[in-house]
């Protein structure tokens, strides 16, 4: 007995040995399903190929909830060394001070990879000239329609519309001849308001999006928002527009499309994947198509949707080396190709598209053009570079109760005003927050 | 007689209190406290950083019409969700109580929603407007499709409607119980007196049911209050437009979804005196119409 409890404890001891020589890196993410498989594989691949580190992978429930999972650990000096955090989040992130800002740390040997992403998204994510965190999962949103509706109600499959009026009159003839019940969906989400906003070449606050200083001022009381709204209530009050009644109801959008009643739905092109099996399990051919925008006005582009990989603060400097040398792989070249083909997300490095073009992906796999040729054609300025703003969660439900409130039937005008001021009080409530 | 000649010593009762007292202040008043502490600073970050600000948030939650919106919703909520919940289930357990065949089927289903987990999605689909089974029947029996969601009134009485189905089982179960336990001569004596079924219920259950109807108030005004939260998540996200957005729902959007926990606790906090003070209400007035028998 008592030598069964001396071998008991010298391998515990061995084991404890043994593990010590291992770096321990753990990787908080926000992706469920069929996505947290995906990435467990490319962890156990790292694992396998760097004996040296051992990175453990943890869903954490929805971006928010990751990010407030790591935020409390932190403030229990337990950290997560990498955390994933959506694009909205950015400000919020860099305000928490949990986070060290990532270029500084990169050494000088892999310091091509961040010169090697593609403009949109550098674009996007490098915040003050320098990327605080490394771009990884980047989508925007594009139409997908049903070319089979389509040519039932005699429109041309091959020529989605590209405007807003195009939309509408397409709206005419799909309802007119019957071909759908309704014509067109999107989640009632602000994010689809934010990007027509862009494509319009309009800013959504003050200080240059904030990115030039902090934003104190938001913009929704503007022309290229009143646009918007007229379009999207004249859809709705002539009954072409359709959703579920449940604001960022992203699941509902895309059931009423898959379901056939709807002709046409805009959401992100993480979804093209998804799209393309539902639509082929469903009987019907997909189409994609660019972001129709405001007719009259020069496409701007669409700004980069989706979240980027983090690194805490406060570890000792072997932890925080090995910490990056997974986030330099995990993003790598060969790994951002695998990550788009399963997902649908932009592969987000030039070499990488390079190798995707290589392999003639983009012809053998159309649906995948528009969504790229889309965000490849963004020109880069301040509205597309996207804002910058503390308290952005907050600012996308007064817009997007905002919307509600116009299709209830309120002046457009007086609700812009109303919105423009709720949310210049929540920013100006979040800015005396952070000033310590 | 000596009172603590049960215990050998002093401390020994307090010795036994102890862990009951440990769990008590450690989740119970510890937390409370802070709440109360939290809501008179102005918190980022879930913490993180935090500046005192005295009774400002509370300033802003009386003169924010959207607060007032929600304190309002609350209400409307909560007392839609107690009067139905307690009626329905009350009429349901008088027919579930008679001794008809099947009547073991009949009070098992009609507590399995209870029993059932709260993430009630499959209300989502069924009231979709477009591929939803209750507008297909609603269109080809009346021609009429409403949008279940996007109409404030609708979406509040769908909200009501879920947060009731869930809740009447619970109620089921009580009153079902209390009408086993009514005794059996006092309704005999009322039958042979010649009472009508309805003078029956009203007259002898009814109030012969008070301990029970009291005790089942305060908890569905509990529930009211405090368990809508994944029916508000779930189905309305507090739309449209704030119409279905109650003080529960949005001390979790304050507090874990905007970072703002000086404004969550200051809600909480009016949530809890809110509740506190109706249960005294409904002690205060409750007691005297209570019947206990006996």
């Amino acid at each position: 007995m008592k030598r069964l409890a001396t071998v008991v404890g010298l391998s515990a001891l061995l084991g404890f040995a043994f593990a010590a020589e291992k770096v321990q890196i753990t990787f908080w993410h926000a992706f469920g399903g069929g996505r947290t498989a995906f990435i467990q594989r490319a962890v156990e691949d790292f694992n396998y190929t760097h004996p040296g580190i051992e990175v453990k992978v943890e869903y954490k429930g929805s971006y928010r909830d990751t990010l407030n999972a790591a935020i409390l650990a932190a403030k229990q000096g337990n950290a997560p060394h990498i955390v994933q955090i959506f694009e909205v989040g950015s400000q919020l992130a860099l305000d928490s001070g949990i986070f060290v800002p990532i270029e500084n740390y990169v050494p000088a040997d892999l310091k091509f990879q961040l010169d090697d992403y593609i403009k949109p998204v550098a674009n996007y994510y490098r915040i003050g000239g320098k990327f605080n965190s490394i771009p990884w999962n980047s989508s925007n949103p594009i139409l997908y329609y049903n070319k089979d509706i389509f040519k039932k109600a005699g429109l041309d499959p091959e020529n989605p519309p590209k405007t807003f009026n195009e939309v509408a009159q397409a709206c005419e003839k799909i309802i007119a001849s019957k071909a759908a019940p309704k014509c067109i969906t999107w989640p009632l989400h602000s994010w689809f308001v934010e990007q027509w906003i862009a494509e319009q070449g309009a800013l959504l606050a003050n200080n240059e999006n904030g990115r030039a200083a902090r934003a104190t001022n938001v913009y929704i009381d503007s022309e290229a928002m009143k646009r918007i709204m007229k379009w999207w209530k004249g859809l709705y009050d002539k009954g072409y527009y359709t959703y579920t009644g449940k604001p960022e109801d992203w699941d509902g959008a895309n059931q009423l499309f898959v379901s056939q009643q709807a002709a046409m739905e805009i959401t992100s092109t993480s979804d093209v994947t998804f799209m393309q099996n539902a639509s082929f399990e469903n009987g019907f051919e997909l189409g994609t198509g660019f972001l129709p925008v405001p007719d009259g006005v020069e496409r701007n582009g669409t700004v980069v949707g989706g979240a980027s990989l983090w690194l805490t603060k406060g570890h000792p400097q072997e932890e925080q080396e090995a910490a990056l040398t997974f986030l330099l792989w995990f993003t790598n070249t060969e790994n951002m190709v695998r990550w788009h083909k399963g997902t649908g997300y932009f592969p987000v490095l030039n070499t990488s598209v390079k190798v995707l073009e290589w392999q003639n992906w983009f012809e053998r796999n159309p649906a995948y053009r528009a969504a790229f040729d889309q965000l490849l054609q963004s020109k880069a300025n301040r509205a597309t570079q996207g804002a910058l703003i503390g308290p952005f969660p907050e600012i996308r439900t007064i817009i997007e109760n905002m919307v509600q409130e116009i299709f209830q039937g309120k002046d457009i005008a007086k609700a812009l005003s109303e919105a423009d001021a709720q949310a210049d009080q929540a920013l100006k409530r979040y800015n005396a927050s952070v000033k310590k | 007689m000596d009172t603590h000649a049960a215990y050998k010593s002093r401390w020994l009762p307090w010795v036994l209190l102890l862990p009951s007292f440990v769990i008590l202040i450690l989740f119970l008043y510890y937390p409370t406290i802070e709440t109360f502490v939290l809501s008179l600073y102005q918190v980022a970050f879930l913490g993180l950083s935090k500046s005192f600000v005295g009774i400002e948030n509370y300033k802003i939650l009386f003169t924010d019409p959207e607060y007032l919106q929600i304190f309002k919703n609350t209400v409307v909520f909560a007392f839609f969700v107690v009067v139905f919940s307690m009626a329905v289930g009350l009429a349901l357990s008088v027919l579930a109580n008679q001794k008809v065949s099947g009547w073991r089927i009949y009070r098992l289903l009609l507590i399995w929603p209870y029993a059932l987990s709260p993430a009630v999605v499959i209300f989502l689909f069924m009231f979709n407007p477009q591929s939803g089974i209750v507008n297909y029947l609603l269109t080809i029996t009346l021609g009429i499709a409403p949008d279940w969601l996007t109409n404030p009134t609708l979406a509040m009485g769908l909200l009501v409607f879920v947060a009731v189905w869930k809740n009447v089982g619970y109620n089921v179960v009580f009153y079902i119980a209390g009408l086993q336990n009514l005794p059996g001569e006092v309704l005999e004596a009322a039958l042979i007196d010649g009472a009508t079924p309805w003078q029956r219920f009203w007259r002898v259950t009814f109030p012969l049911l008070s301990p029970m109807t009291f005790f089942l108030l305060i908890i569905n005004t509990i529930y009211a209050f405090f368990e809508a939260f994944p029916f508000v998540d779930l189905l309305t996200k507090g739309g449209p437009s704030n119409a279905t957005n109650i003080l529960i729902f949005n001390i979790y959007r304050d507090g874990f979804e905007y970072y703002k926990t000086g404004m969550a606790a200051a809600q909480s906090v009016i949530l809890f005196i809110a509740v506190v003070f109706l249960t005294i209400l409904q002690f205060r007035v409750g007691e005297g119409r209570v019947h206990y028998g006996g």
